[in-house]
């Protein structure tokens, strides 16, 4: 299919479209699904990619309304909650990026979990989803304080506006999710599985909105929250952790990419945001094993391992890993490639995703 | 007398640590009538906020760990002191991370 609208442009279609021009957007999705492994490739030939058969296409549709509650409030520069309610659900775009780029924001990530999980909202019970914006003054940080999802606006020299990447928007509404479901304990391992999921499930929000299947991803966490002058490409890379900024001011990406790195500290919650570096790489390294739309598969089989019921608040990486392939073969069957490809992304990182190893994997800490 | 303030986590999980030497100081009296204030002894532990930053305050012989939203009073009014008087380093090294070992630290 000769490309006629330069892929940038079908990214902002698919992307900001969607409200007012679902069929456009919905056009331009499948045209970026087309056109996406090639633009995946470095340095080899270009290849046609073959048509999808209908039944390749996702069961439920990226476009397929989905009915939030969504409050967007502005602490206008100060450290208090909730801030000024500015924006109510069917409320028309008020102006204020950061307002406007939350709700939508909020929306998609209100859209992947209701329909291709069924999940509706936070608590699946369609709760409203709250932020609140412009949270302090050159504020670097973006939390869930356990009721909404509060976004800074950066310094500016180093970070932009938290509310800039979709990935980061869908990030802090899946710590509410999870504070609802396996209710993963903040702290250690537990902690950073806390995190891995949040990472997960806000990648899975941004390749949703965009059409994209696991090749064309780029899986990166928070692209575009850097300001220019940061030599870095986002906060994370699930693919490759350790490898998303390398810079003179910032510092080098502290993440292990394997279980060997494991690294045992005080700060942070004991390294939650460092060690999710390993529970995150085998997640991506299935979805690419796999290819095809991610959420169809390792987000499925994380989302059913996320609410099985069967996770301990104190879940261990090897407990985690364990469930996840018990719920690959729950769904697509033992022996099933999804669960062999699971199964093979946990090994990669050096984790043991066979529940007699456990106690290995628990002594290894 | 020193005091470092070093703070983790957050959505970046970067650690930042800004430390001041309270005798080289302007002020100094200021500051030691404001660590005099300070209700020195571990806060309470309250639930975690995902992403939101820790704060580990050291001032020896004390020192505390806070959430940031325990920050208040005198607490507040030192961090906010200590981030005015100086610049912080980044991502200082972490024990055991081989990679780090030899590694220039920028500082900021
Ligand atoms: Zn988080």
């Amino acid at each position: 299919m000769p490309q006629i609208v330069p892929p940038y442009l079908l990214d902002r279609i698919a992307d900001a479209g969607a409200e007012r021009f679902p069929l456009a957007a919905e056009a331009a999705r499948r045209s970026l699904l087309h056109d996406a492994p090639r633009r995946a490739l470095r340095g080899a030939p270009p290849i046609m990619p073959l048509p999808r058969d209908d039944d390749e296409l996702p069961t439920v549709l990226p476009d397929a309304p989905s009915t939030p509650d969504r409050r967007i409030s502005d602490a206008g520069g100060r450290e208090t909650l909730p801030g000024r309610l500015v924006r109510r659900e069917d409320e028309p775009a008020t102006g204020d990026e950061s307002v406007d780029d939350a709700y939508d924001g909020l929306g998609d990530t209100h859209r992947l979990f209701d329909r291709v999980f069924g999940r509706d909202s936070i608590d699946g019970a369609g709760m409203p989803l709250e932020a609140t914006v412009h949270f302090g003054r050159r504020y670097d940080n973006a939390f869930w304080d356990g009721e909404r999802m509060v976004f800074g606006d950066g310094d500016g020299e180093v970070f932009r506006g938290f509310t800039d990447s979709l990935s980061v928007i869908g990030h802090e509404l899946a710590h509410g999710v999870t504070e609802h479901t396996a209710g993963l304990r903040y702290q250690g391992q537990s902690g950073a599985l806390n995190e891995h999921v949040s990472d997960a499930f806000g990648a899975l929000v941004e390749q949703y909105a965009l059409g994209q299947d696991a090749g064309a991803a780029t899986w990166l966490i928070g692209e575009g929250i850097f300001t220019d002058e940061v030599e870095g490409r986002a906060l994370r890379s699930m693919i490759e952790p350790g490898t998303a900024y390398d810079d003179d001011v910032l510092g080098r990406d502290p993440q292990p990419d394997h279980m060997r790195d494991y690294i045992d500290t005080a700060d942070d919650n004991g390294g939650v945001h460092l060690n999710s570096g390993i529970p995150n790489r085998a997640f991506a390294l299935a979805a690419r094993e796999l290819d095809g739309f991610a959420w169809e598969h390792v987000g499925r089989i994380w989302y059913d391992a996320l609410t099985s019921g069967r996770l301990g608040r104190d879940a261990t990486f090897a407990e985690f890993a364990a469930e996840t392939v018990r719920t690959a073969e729950a769904r697509f069957g033992a022996g099933s490639r999804e669960a062999r490809a699971v199964e093979r992304g946990w090994q990669a990182v050096g984790v043991p995703g066979e529940p007699s190893e456990q106690a290995a994997g628990a002594a290894a800490e | 007398m020193d005091v470092i303030v070093q703070r983790s986590g957050g959505l970046a999980g970067a650690r930042l640590t800004w430390e001041v030497r309270v005798d080289e100081q302007p002020d100094p009296d200021e500051w030691y009538i404001l660590i005099e204030e300070i209700p020195w002894g571990e806060p309470p532990p309250v639930p975690p906020e995902p992403d939101r930053f820790v704060y580990r305050i050291e001032c020896p012989p004390n020192e505390a760990t806070l959430a940031e939203r325990q920050l208040t009073g005198p607490w507040r009014q030192l961090v906010d002191r200590v981030q005015e008087a100086t610049d912080p380093k980044r991502n200082a090294p972490l024990p055991g991370d081989p990679r780090e070992a030899s590694r220039r630290r920028p500082t900021r």
